[in-house]
């Protein structure tokens, strides 16, 4: 079986495995298909994590928990038939344009990705890589008692082995249904993985544009621009993330799980079905790496805040019980792995901090170091304080969450980098000269699709202001011709 | 007109409505721009990867480690279990890449049927670019036996080629 054929089929059994769940709770739209695979990627990622907890061997729980979930999703579909992957489509506007946006902006992103994964054609395998990312599948798949010793014998030196377990775990689920247990598998699995993320990620600003055409005038606009927008920022995030996209690291499945999570949970209009893919990638996110784990604590904070809103801050009870019920059981799914690295006294489970260091030096050199890494908000700060500013009515007209939503969470994110380099006791300079082009990737690719977004708000806001046909959300004309109502577009609350 | 307008209040609309189709422009040109000048930056990054330097680097280290493995695989039988000797903390690295995911590690050390090391030389027929396995094996009379890895070897002289980090 050759490398190209194993990772077909490797990244398509986990595709099925998360398939019937993502279509029970995100619905038959195109982000499903890139989603899937990274539903299975986490239902991976449980079966290592009971197996860890439980015993038994790893493929039997992922096979289980599959198998669970499918039956769950169709009893569902069998009792509550309105639930079913077609629901809320009625709501959105649906015209023939409308769909071909969506065909065509899927097949470009998918394109583009497949275009961005060349690098594959060099067989590198990284550092990191082939000492811990591609290393611990073998560790899944012997038994529990060795896959004790494997991760607490002090010998062993590596203390990065206690990281979340979903590259590892999906690698394991490669190596064991393909029977080809090799480095270069687990690196072509993991870096399809990094390519479901990104294409997710860039499919939230089509659905941004397809959302804004049937809100503006002259629709086509906002739905080309999104699909421009979303082809350029796959091309942007490989470059950002070269090599490691396509060397086995986990930094950028990370990082784009959690962008993605950021456009679908805090940027797109609010609904069941964005909310459910921001959890599949907030999921994904926090089970990658601990920096995606500190990271996606903050994200569940800010999408859950996000769905209950001023209404239910004001009392509006239920408001509360849905976005609480689904943070708190993001909770547990993300806090179950490192619980179990405490109680079983697995190494590197306890990060040494301390405040006793030189602070303001380590301050100091973790700023500099990622400075040059960040020149992105040179473009998007300003870009964020005109649109802010100018078009807040444009953006709240096409639905589009406030822009201070997304640069919460790229603040968390900068922040929470940072503060472990500047509180931690490892020597501050080689850490920072040899991590920080690649801690730095989600702050640096959020800012890349703040700008994205804007792009698109803005080309809607043009199209619509150049005059035609202002359209109600259903995509019914209300009022012909006009532009773009100024009170709605200047000055306007967020 | 709308009804019960003013001049006033429908030329302040105008003026308005210029400024947000200008913004509206300025904000979209800026953002497309910057988004198109990142982008052919990304992809020359992404064609830097395909380099043949970067390509001939990526197979030497395939080559060192597939080559550490298998030497690995001729001194550990299957059921034995090894420890990952030595004092050199980048020979401990260098062995959980080339085996760690298959390696049955023991835990105390004491109890290994085989400690692995790795020894250093000038690169010779037998090494993967100088560097052969070693396995020490203790027999239950106390005695000492050393074999080294078998197998596989890697021409030239190393370490190989650092990947990035």
């Amino acid at each position: 079986m050759t490398i190209v054929f194993a990772t077909a089929a490797a990244i398509g059994v986990l595709a099925a495995a998360g398939a019937l769940p993502v279509l029970a709770a995100v619905g038959l739209r195109w982000v499903s298909v890139t989603l899937a695979p990274l539903a299975g990627a986490l239902v991976a990622m449980l079966a290592a994590t009971a197996s860890l907890t439980f015993g038994g061997p790893l493929m039997s729980w992922f096979v289980a928990l599959a198998a669970i979930g499918a039956t769950t999703v169709f009893g569902l579909w069998v009792v509550r038939p309105d639930l079913g992957p077609r629901r809320g489509s009625s709501g959105r506007a649906t015209g023939a344009l409308h769909r071909v946006a969506g065909i065509v902006g899927f097949l470009s992103v998918v394109t583009a990705c497949a275009w961005s994964l060349r690098g594959l054609r060099s067989p590198t395998v990284g550092f990191d890589a082939r000492a811990l990312w591609v290393m611990r599948p073998g560790w899944f798949l012997q038994s529990h008692a060795h896959l004790l010793v494997d991760l607490k014998a002090r010998n062993l030196v590596l203390t990065q082995t206690a990281y979340p377990p979903l590259v590892s775990a999906s690698a394991a689920v490669a190596w064991k249904i393909t029977g080809i247990h090799s480095a270069r598998l687990g690196v072509t699995t993991i870096a399809l993985l990094n390519a479901c993320a990104l294409a997710t990620a860039a499919l939230a600003v089509i659905e941004c544009g397809r959302g804004m055409a049937g809100r503006f005038s002259r629709a086509w606009v906002p739905m080309a621009s999104g699909i421009v927008a979303a082809v350029l920022l796959v091309v942007v995030a490989a470059g950002v993330t070269e090599p490691f996209l396509t060397n086995g690291y986990a930094d950028p499945l990370w990082s784009l799980a959690a962008v993605g999570a950021v456009a679908f949970g805090l940027q797109l209009a609010d609904g069941p079905s964005t909310r459910a893919a921001a959890v599949v990638l907030i999921l994904v996110a926090g089970t990658t790496k601990d920096e995606g784990f500190v990271t996606a604590l903050a994200l569940v904070a800010l999408v859950a805040a996000r769905s209950v809103g001023r209404a239910g801050l004001r009392g509006e009870r239920k408001r509360w019980p849905v976005p609480v019920a689904i943070a708190v059981t993001e909770l547990a799914v993300l806090l179950w792995w490192p619980t179990m690295m405490r109680v079983i006294g697995a190494r590197g489970a306890s990060s040494s901090f301390t405040t006793r260091t030189d602070l303001a030096r380590r301050t100091t050199a973790t700023v500099h170091g990622m400075s040059p890494y960040l020149h992105v908000l040179v473009v998007a700060v300003p870009l964020a304080v005109v649109g802010g500013l100018a078009l807040s009515g444009v953006r709240r007209r096409g639905r589009i969450g406030n822009d201070l939503w997304a640069w919460a969470a790229l603040a968390v994110g900068l922040c929470a980098v940072g503060a472990v380099l500047v509180a931690s006791t490892s020597p501050i300079g080689p850490w920072i000269l040899s991590t920080v082009h690649r801690i730095t990737e989600f702050p640096i690719l959020e800012a890349w699709w703040i700008v994205g977004f804007w792009a698109v708000v803005a080309t809607a806001g043009l199209a619509g202001s150049l005059g035609g046909t202002v359209v109600d959300p259903e995509g019914e004309p209300v009022e012909a011709p006009v532009e773009v109502p100024v009170e709605a577009a200047v000055g306007a609350r967020g | 007109m709308a009804v019960g307008s003013t001049p006033g209040t429908n030329r302040r609309q105008s003026v308005q409505t210029v400024l947000v189709t200008v913004v509206c422009a300025l904000v979209a040109a800026t953002a497309l721009v910057s988004l198109v000048g990142q982008a052919v930056r990304g992809n020359r990054t992404v064609d830097a990867q395909l380099a043949s330097r970067s390509v001939h680097d990526a197979s030497v280290d395939n080559e060192f480690y597939s080559c550490i493995d298998v030497q690995a695989r001729s001194l550990v039988a299957p059921g034995q279990s090894a420890a990952l000797g030595g004092d050199n903390l980048a020979d401990v690295i260098t062995m959980i890449k080339g085996f760690g995911a298959w390696v049955a590690v023991a835990d105390p050390v004491s109890r290994a049927d085989v400690v692995l090391t790795l020894r250093q030389g000038p690169g010779a027929p037998g090494t993967c670019l100088g560097t052969q396995v070693v396995g020490t094996y203790r027999t239950h009379d106390g005695r000492t036996t050393v074999r080294l890895g078998t197998g596989a070897q890697v021409t030239g002289h190393g370490p190989p080629p650092a990947p990035p980090l």
